[in-house]
C-alpha cells in the first residue's frame, strides 16, 4: 500500500548555500565560511587542510566513516533510491550499543519519563532482589501493593495486577473475567484459575483462606477446564 | 504632514494602551516599533519572562525594566527531566534573588522552572519582598522544608505556593505550622511533591479552615484517605483538589463521609492525586464527575474496567492524564464520552518491561483522534505504531498544536509494513499546520526531517531521539523550520557539517541540545570562536575534551544565544567554547 502524500522534493532555492555534492565546501567558502575560518582559527592539526577538499574530510570526516551523506540523487529530483535508504540505515552512527552493554539493556533517560514519575513506579513496583524468576513483580515495603503476573491460556499478553486491591476470590475472578474477555471470548465455566505458591507448586485457587492466598501467590494462570 | 502617529499621543496614553498587552511576545514586538515606544514600554512592563536564565544577566534585566512585579525564569535544558544533565550543571537562582532583593523591594511574583533553589534563596525572598504573593517552583530542587518555613513565616500576603514536581528535602512537616494564625490569604497550595510521612494534619486543617479564599489544594501522598473529609469539609469552595493516598481499609463510614463532603464541593473542576487507588473508593467522586474538566489519574494503578467507569461519568472532561491501564478499549470509551477533550497524556505503567503488559496500541490514539474534535495536545507512550495510523490521525485531527509520541523501543518500525515511520510523521506536519511542539520516535530516516523542514513552519520545539541517517536530517530542520526555538537531539548521527552550515540559525533560537551525536570538539571550538553571541558549552564527564583528538565527538553539547557572555558558574565537567577557546579551556 503506497501512501502518497504528493510531497515535492525540495527545490534548488531551498538549498541555497548548501549542496552536499561537494560536502558543502564550495558553499561554505561562498559564505565566507570554512576557509576564512580555517585561517583565523588555526586550530586544525593538519596544516594542509586549508588547501584542499580532501583535508576537510581529514579534519572533520575521519571518525564519521559511517556518516557519508547521500550526494546528488535526493536533490536533483530523481526517484528515491529505496536500496540506498536501507544501506543508510545500516550505516547509522550510534553510541547506544555501547550504552546498552553497560547499562543492562536500559538506555539512560529512555523512555523519556520524568525522574519523579519513575520513582513512583519504583515505589509501587520494586523487583525482588535475588529471585531468579521475577514472577511476583513487586512488593512494596508498606504492603501497599503486590503485583502478580496473570496469564491466560491462548492469550499473548501477560497482565499484571495488584492483588492487594481485592478482598475475596469473587472480586478477583470478576475482575479477571472482565479483563480477559476482551482478549478472548469465553464462558466462565470453561476456565479454572490456578496459581503458583511460594514452594513452586501449582494449585487451584479457592481452597485456602483469602489472606493466606494473598501471602503465598507468586503468579497465576487461567487454564481451560478439561475436567 | 508626515506626523508620526506615535508622537502625537502623550506617554501616559500609550502606557495605558500598553497595559492591555500582556503577552510577552506582543510586548517585545511593541518595544521594537521605535525608540520612544521602547522607552515607554520598558517602564511599564510588569511581567518579565526569561526563557533561559543564562541568556541575560539579572543586572541587564533590572536595568531595562525598572518596575517589574513578576518574573519567570527557566534554567536547565528540558532533557534534565530525563537525567541527561548531570548534577551540578547550573541553573542557580540565588544570583537573581540577590540582585532583585536590592533593587526591587516590591517584587510580588517569582516563577521558576528547572532551577536550583536553596534554602538561602528562599530565606532571602522571605526577607526582602514585603508584598510577596506568588511562588511557583516547577521541577526545581536544592531546598528543604526549612526554606518553606521561612516563606510561610514571613510572607503575610502570600497567595500562591506551588511546588509542582520539585525535589524537596523533607526534613519536617512542621513547616506548615509556621504560617501564623493571623494568615488567611492563601488561594493556591500545591505540596504534592512532598514526601514526609509524618504530616502535620492539624496544622493543615487549621490552615485550610482559616483561608476561605482557597481555590486550589493539592495534597501529598502522605495524607491518608480518612483525613481528606476533614480537610475538605472546611473548603467547599475548592476548584482544584489533589488527594493524597487514595487507599484505606474499606469502611462504610469513611466512604460515606468522603462521598458526602465531595458532593458538597460544587465548584470542583479538577481532581488529581489518587496514589495507591482502591477501586472501592472511586465511586465517591462520581457526584463531582459531571463538572470535571481536568482529571489526573497518572498515579492511579487501577485497571481498565474501573477507568472506563470513571471516564464515562465525565462528559465535560477537557484534560486527562492517565496510565496505559486504560487500554485501547478505555480510549474508545473516552472518545465517545468526552467530546470536549483537548489534552490527553497516556503514561506507561511498565516502561522497562520487555513485553507489553497492557493492551494499549496505536488504535487507542486513533480512536481518540477520530472521536474528539477539540483534541489538540497529546503525549502518548505505546509500543507499536504504523504509518497508516499516523496518517489517519493527521487527517482527522489537523488542529494538533502539540504532538508527542513515544514508541518505547527505539527505532521501532511500522509494525504492518516494517518501513520507517517517515511518512506517518510527515503527514502529521503536513496536515497539522499549527503544530508548535513535536516529539518523534520509532524508526526514522533523513526523510522525516525533509518533511519537517518543508511543512512544519510554525514548529517551535522539536525533540528527536535515535533517528536520522546523516547531517542532511539536521540540515533540513535547521534550514526549513522558520519558527524553531528549541531543538533537542539525542543519539542521532548528526555531525559538524549541518551545524556549521547553519550556524547563523542558532542565534534565532533559544537553545540547541545534542547528546550522543557526532559533533566534534573542533567544530564546537569553531562555533564558539565565530559566534560570540552564542554560548557553546561542552558537557563531558569523561574529562577535558582537549585530552582527546579534536575530531572526537563530544558527549553532550548545549548551545544557546546569550547577551550575557559565557557563564562563570560551570562545574568541572562543562567547558565553554568562546573566543579564547583555542588558547585555554575553562
Amino acid at each position: 500500500m503506497e501512501l502518497q502524500l504528493g510531497l515535492a522534493l525540495p527545490t534548488p532555492n531551498m538549498l541555497k548555500g548548501f549542496d552536499l555534492n561537494n560536502h558543502g565546501l564550495d558553499q561554505l567558502k561562498e559564505m565566507g565560511g570554512l576557509e576564512a575560518w580555517n585561517k583565523a582559527a588555526g586550530c586544525f592539526a593538519d596544516k594542509d587542510c586549508v588547501k584542499s577538499k580532501r583535508s576537510f574530510e581529514q579534519a572533520f570526516g575521519n571518525f564519521t566513516e559511517e556518516c557519508r551523506t547521500k550526494p546528488l540523487l535526493l536533490w536533483s529530483g530523481q526517484p528515491n533510491e529505496e536500496e540506498d535508504h536501507k544501506d543508510q540505515k545500516k550505516a547509522t552512527f550510534s553510541t547506544t550499543d555501547e550504552n546498552d552493554a553497560e547499562e543492562d539493556d536500559q538506555v539512560v533517560g529512555w523512555p523519556p519519563i520524568k525522574t519523579w514519575r519513575k520513582k513512583i513506579f519504583q515505589q509501587q513496583q520494586q523487583p525482588r532482589v535475588g529471585r531468579a524468576e521475577n514472577n511476583r513483580v513487586a512488593e512494596n515495603e508498606n504492603g501497599r501493593s503486590i503485583y502478580v503476573k496473570v496469564k491466560m491460556e491462548g492469550v499473548a499478553i501477560t497482565r499484571k495486577i495488584d492483588i492487594k486491591v481485592y478482598h475475596s476470590y469473587q472480586s478477583l475472578t470478576n475482575s479477571l473475567i472482565t479483563m480477559f474477555t476482551k482478549d478472548k471470548k469465553c464462558n466462565e465455566d470453561d476456565y479454572i484459575l490456578t496459581y503458583q505458591d511460594k514452594e513452586g507448586d501449582w494449585l487451584i485457587a479457592g481452597d485456602i483462606p483469602w489472606q493466606n492466598f494473598v501471602r503465598s501467590v507468586q503468579r497465576m494462570e487461567i487454564v481451560k477446564n478439561w475436567g | 504632514m508626515h506626523k508620526k502617529m506615535a508622537f502625537s499621543f502623550p506617554d501616559e496614553v500609550l502606557e495605558h494602551v500598553f497595559s492591555f498587552i500582556q503577552s510577552d511576545k506582543d510586548r517585545n514586538a511593541v518595544s521594537m516599533v521605535c525608540k520612544s515606544w521602547y522607552e515607554i514600554e520598558r517602564w511599564c512592563r510588569r511581567k518579565v519572562f526569561v526563557g533561559n536564565c543564562y541568556a541575560v544577566s539579572p543586572r541587564m534585566v533590572i536595568r531595562r525594566f525598572p518596575e517589574f512585579r513578576s518574573i519567570e525564569l527557566k534554567g536547565k535544558p528540558h532533557f534534565a527531566d530525563f537525567n541527561l544533565v548531570p548534577d551540578g550543571w547550573g541553573g542557580y537562582v540565588f544570583p537573581w534573588i540577590a540582585e532583585m532583593a536590592g533593587a526591587y523591594p516590591w517584587l510580588e511574583e517569582i516563577r521558576l522552572k528547572r532551577m536550583v533553589v536553596t534554602d538561602e534563596s528562599l530565606e532571602l525572598i522571605a526577607k526582602s519582598f514585603k508584598n510577596f504573593k506568588v511562588l511557583v517552583l516547577s521541577s526545581c530542587e536544592g531546598f528543604s522544608t526549612d526554606g518553606l518555613a521561612a516563606i510561610a513565616a514571613s510572607c503575610k500576603n502570600l497567595k500562591e505556593l506551588d511546588l509542582r514536581d520539585c525535589e524537596v528535602d523533607d526534613l519536617s512537616a512542621h513547616w506548615l505550622s509556621h504560617f501564623p494564625e493571623t494568615y488567611t490569604s492563601l488561594v493556591s497550595l500545591n505540596i504534592s511533591c512532598l514526601g514526609s510521612d509524618e504530616a502535620s494534619f492539624s496544622a493543615l486543617e487549621r490552615l485550610v479552615h482559616r483561608c476561605t479564599n482557597l481555590k486550589t489544594l493539592r495534597l501529598n501522598r502522605a495524607v491518608p484517605l480518612d483525613k481528606i473529609a476533614n480537610i475538605l469539609r472546611h473548603a467547599p469552595q475548592l476548584v482544584e483538589f489533589g488527594t493524597g493516598t487514595y487507599t484505606a481499609d474499606v469502611r462504610p463510614d469513611v466512604y460515606s463521609d468522603l462521598a458526602g463532603v465531595l458532593s458538597s464541593c460544587k465548584e470542583l473542576k479538577s481532581l488529581s492525586g489518587f496514589w495507591d487507588v482502591i477501586p472501592d473508593y472511586l465511586p465517591a467522586i462520581y457526584p463531582v464527575c459531571s463538572k470535571l474538566t481536568s482529571l489526573n489519574l497518572s498515579y492511579a494503578t487501577i485497571q481498565s474496567p474501573d477507568l472506563i467507569k470513571l471516564v464515562s461519568h465525565c462528559p465535560n472532561l477537557q484534560r486527562l492524564l492517565v496510565l496505559d491501564y486504560i487500554e485501547d478499549s478505555g480510549l474508545e470509551v473516552l472518545a465517545s464520552s468526552c467530546k470536549d477533550l483537548q489534552e490527553l497524556r497516556v503514561f506507561p505503567s511498565d516502561p522497562f518491561g520487555a513485553e507489553p503488559n497492557v493492551s494499549l496500541t496505536e488504535q487507542g490514539l486513533v480512536a481518540v483522534s477520530l472521536g474528539c474534535p477539540k483534541l489538540q495536545s497529546v503525549l502518548y507512550f505505546c509500543r507499536r505504531m504504523s504509518n497508516e495510523a499516523l496518517v489517519t490521525i493527521a487527517r482527522s485531527r489537523p488542529n494538533f498544536t502539540r504532538f508527542r509520541l513515544c514508541i518505547i523501543e527505539p527505532k521501532t518500525a511500522d509494525y504492518l509494513t516494517l518501513e520507517p515511520l517517515d511518512v506517518g510523521f510527515g503527514a502529521i506536519v503536513q496536515y497539522c499546520k499549527d503544530l508548535r511542539r513535536l516529539s518523534l520516535s520509532g524508526l526514522l530516516t533523513d526523510r522525516v526531517f525533509e518533511y519537517i523542514g518543508t511543512y512544519a513552519k510554525k514548529l517551535e520545539m522539536l525533540s528527536v531521539a535515535f533517528a536520522g541517517d546523516s547531517d542532511l536530517g539536521l540540515h533540513h530542520v535547521l534550514s526549513g523550520c522558520e519558527s524553531l526555538r528549541k531543538l533537542e537531539i539525542r543519539d542521532c548521527p548528526f555531525g559538524d557539517k549541518a551545524l556549521l552550515a547553519n550556524a547563523a540559525k542558532l542565534e534565532t533560537m533559544r537553545s540547541l541540545w545534542m547528546s550522543s551525536c557526532a559533533v566534534s570538539f573542533a567544530a564546537c571550538k569553531l562555533l564558539g570562536q565565530k559566534m560570540p553571541r552564542l554560548n557553546v558549552e561542552v558537557i563531558d564527564e569523561r574529562g577535558p575534551p582537549d585530552s582527546r583528538p579534536e575530531n572526537c565527538p563530544v558527549d553532550k553539547l548545549y548551545i544557546y544565544r546569550s547577551i550575557a557572555g559565557p557563564r562563570f558558574d560551570m562545574p568541572p565537567f562543562v567547558w565553554t567554547m568562546d573566543e579564547d577557546s583555542g588558547l585555554r579551556l575553562s
